[in-house]
């Protein structure tokens, strides 16, 4: 009797070491995943100041009525604008035309000067556009890594829509906008 | 079957001691060990749910465009863990959420979200550990034990996800983010 009950005995136990192998003295969970997504996304920092309007002031040389060859306009900055991935600048603009004339401009006149929009400081070259040309290939950018910091848009090179040898008509506002787009590039 | 054929020796050896026994008393006794034993064991409940999706993590409006959002604690139950023995500790490793993209970062920006793993219930104070990325990804794991049990325990541990926040509260880099909990239950280091 004293045989068949350590059988038994060592058949139990062989039992439970087989069931100890799915367990230890030791357990662990994990790694458990923890998961999140940022979305591709762009902003375009307000203009610094709030003051979004580059101001010429007269544009003509009042000796001669002809457009001024030395105009300039302190340049904007759009602070802290990011795009948190690839991404392309463009930069578009419409030439500063005379708002209270009405009609074509007179025989000798000109009612809209052309000039250059450029915005930098987000890629080398900087995103260019000259409302007097046809084709803007350098109008668009594109910047291969996420970037956050200033762009600085400038406004320069300004000229008279026909040719310098008209005289620009008379207008209380002469006006043109600028745009520039940042946008993520997947 | 060389046990089979030592239970039948026995029970002839059996029969043969019966008279022999009866000759000497009318009783007899006899004494038999039963012996056994028990394993240490811990085991944690299945995980619920098994994964944490945060969603989106980064504020698309407002001041805080493009940097992370308020994210709610989250929430894991392991339920019925035990131990069988006494001297027992928690362990929680745990990897900041990393950016699939790992092209180098450029400044301001973070592919790193970090936060804070606590898992109450086994001793009076939680075992707690928060993962201390950098901008880059860098060093993500983190690991920290906990109290010393003193008894076997039975449970529900709770684990709670919380205090997301990048590196330096930068802009968080566009993609899919990644991160992982371990959560291991076994005798404590220092006992």
């Amino acid at each position: 009797m004293k045989t068949l009950l350590r059988a038994s005995i060592l058949a139990l136990a062989a039992l439970s070491a087989g069931a100890a192998q799915a367990a230890d003295d030791t357990d662990s969970v994990g790694p458990m995943p923890v998961t999140g997504d940022v979305p591709a996304m762009c902003s375009a920092g307000a203009v610094e100041g709030g003051d979004t309007v580059f101001a010429l002031g007269v544009i003509v040389d009042t000796a001669t009525g002809f457009l001024l060859s030395d105009l300039t306009a302190p340049p904007k900055t759009l602070a802290a604008s990011f795009c948190n991935t690839r991404s392309t600048i463009s930069i578009s603009a419409t030439p500063m035309t005379a708002q209270a004339f009405a009609g074509p401009a007179p025989q000798g006149f000109s009612n809209a000067v052309d000039y250059t929009a450029t915005a930098s400081g987000w890629t080398d070259p900087a995103a260019r556009y000259n409302t007097g040309e046809a084709a803007h290939p350098d109008a668009t950018q594109t910047r291969p890594t996420a970037f956050t910091g200033d762009i600085t848009v400038d406004v320069s090179a300004f000229t008279t829509v026909g040719g310098n040898t008209l005289r620009m008509v008379a207008d209380p506002l002469y006006q043109g906008l600028v745009t520039v787009t940042l946008a993520a590039v997947s | 079957m060389t046990a089979a054929r030592n239970i039948l020796a026995l029970a002839f050896t059996a029969a043969l001691l019966v008279p022999a026994a009866g000759m000497a008393a009318d009783s007899d006794q006899k004494t038999v060990g039963v012996s056994g034993n028990v394993a240490k064991l811990c085991v944690l409940g299945e995980p619920t749910p098994a994964s944490v999706d945060l969603g989106q993590m980064a504020a698309t409006s407002g001041t805080r465009v493009g940097r992370i959002t308020a994210i709610a604690d989250q929430a894991v139950t392991l339920p019925g863990s035990f131990c069988n023995y006494a001297g027992t500790q928690l362990t929680v490793q745990a990897s900041a959420l990393l950016a699939d993209d790992a092209s180098p970062v450029q400044p301001g920006f973070s592919r790193a979200v970090n936060f804070t793993s606590t898992v109450s219930n086994w001793t009076a104070a939680p075992a707690a550990v928060t993962t201390a990325a950098s901008e880059s990804g860098a060093t993500p794991s983190a690991s920290a034990a906990g109290q010393t049990q003193a008894a076997p325990k039975l449970a529900n541990l709770d684990l709670v996800l919380s205090g997301f926040a990048a590196p330096s509260d930068a802009l968080l880099v566009a993609g899919g983010y990644t991160g992982s909990v371990t959560v291991t239950l076994g005798p404590s280091a220092t006992p």
